[in-house]
């Protein structure tokens, strides 16, 4: 039988090593389209708060930064149960990877949860740009402006969220199946990669929309 | 490959030092501070956003290409941000009607 780690690799490639470097260069690349996509949208809402600080302070301050704050500790410990199941990989202990890929997985819809659980309760409280707004003031046609960017910005954060834990179960099957080992575990590093990218996204959402208007409640 | 990238040590405090740094921010973020609350706020997070990219994706300890990639798309998007708040923020500073 031909030796696992050479069926491991390409035909393009030299070595296993080699193989796996490409992967995490087209992953760094793929994440920096992600920083330009994102990017875009942070510079519409510094642009559109410096032309209304008053509006977007007060719609921050209708926000629930407990909630969001809770939100960033669960994501930053699902972030940590990612690393430690890229550290499992490394060691090739295949119970524990697969542990904390599904603890990743619940940590990422617990978020999620909360997340539309807010989108409900904003819904509620008539703050749904388009479906249903009503605040009357000088300032509140640009206070929904601000909900425009918080559910554009969140709303795109929340389906990165979806797919990357459609990833994730993906790799809990690989798992199982025994795809991974020591040797060779490339799929797991670079959907961590992903993860902790989704993370740092929601460090900035936070820093922007929860806490402006946070001492203002 | 056969040691791990980074000791589980390592991963637990950055762990704790981010869940620290989010505390920070909603302590900061009750104190009325003005427009400095969004921009403490934000150098808090780009703060926590190096220690993710450090510790847990292993940004420092991958091949050099890795870094040049990542240097490489936050100096676009800081080119991104720095001319168009230039627009933004240096409107009327001059007396010329439309200036």
């Amino acid at each position: 039988m031909a030796d696992p780690l050479e069926l491991a690799v390409r035909e393009q490639f030299n070595n296993p090593v080699q193989q796996r470097e490409t992967s995490m260069v087209g992953m760094w690349v793929f994440l920096i389209t992600e920083i330009m996509l994102f990017g875009g949208l942070f510079t519409g809402f510094a642009v559109y708060r410096l032309a209304h600080p008053i509006a977007f302070d007060q719609g921050s301050a209708q926000m629930d930064f407990r909630l969001g704050a809770i939100n960033t500790a669960v994501l930053i410990c699902s972030s940590f149960a990612m690393a430690l199941a890229v550290n499992s990989a490394e060691r090739g202990r295949k119970l524990r990877l697969a542990g904390f890929l599904v603890l990743t997985i619940v940590l990422g819809l617990l978020f999620l949860g909360i997340k539309f659980d807010e989108y409900y309760l904003h819904y509620l409280d008539h703050k749904a740009p388009g479906i249903s707004f009503y605040q009357w003031g000088p300032e509140a046609p640009y206070i929904e402006m601000f909900y425009v960017f918080y559910y554009l910005m969140t709303g795109l954060h929340a389906i990165h969220m979806i797919v990357g834990i459609g990833l994730l179960s993906v790799l809990v099957l690989r798992t199982g199946l025994g795809s991974f080992s020591k040797d060779y575990h490339t799929p797991i590093e670079i959907t961590g990669l992903y993860w902790h990218f989704v993370d740092t996204v929601w460090v900035f959402l936070f820093a922007i929309f929860y806490i402006p208007g946070a001492h203002m409640r | 490959m056969s040691q791990p990238t980074v000791s589980i040590k390592t991963y637990t405090f950055t762990w704790l030092a981010l869940l620290g740094l989010t505390l920070l921010t909603s302590l900061i973020g009750l104190i009325d501070l003005g427009v400095f609350n969004l921009v403490a706020a934000v150098l808090i997070a780009a703060v926590k956003a190096s220690l993710i990219a450090t510790f847990f994706m292993h940004a420092f300890y991958e091949a050099k290409l890795v870094r040049v990639v990542l240097a490489g798309g936050i100096i676009w998007f800081l080119i991104l941000i720095s001319l168009t708040l230039g627009d933004y923020l240096t409107r009327g500073l001059l007396p010329f009607p439309g200036k």
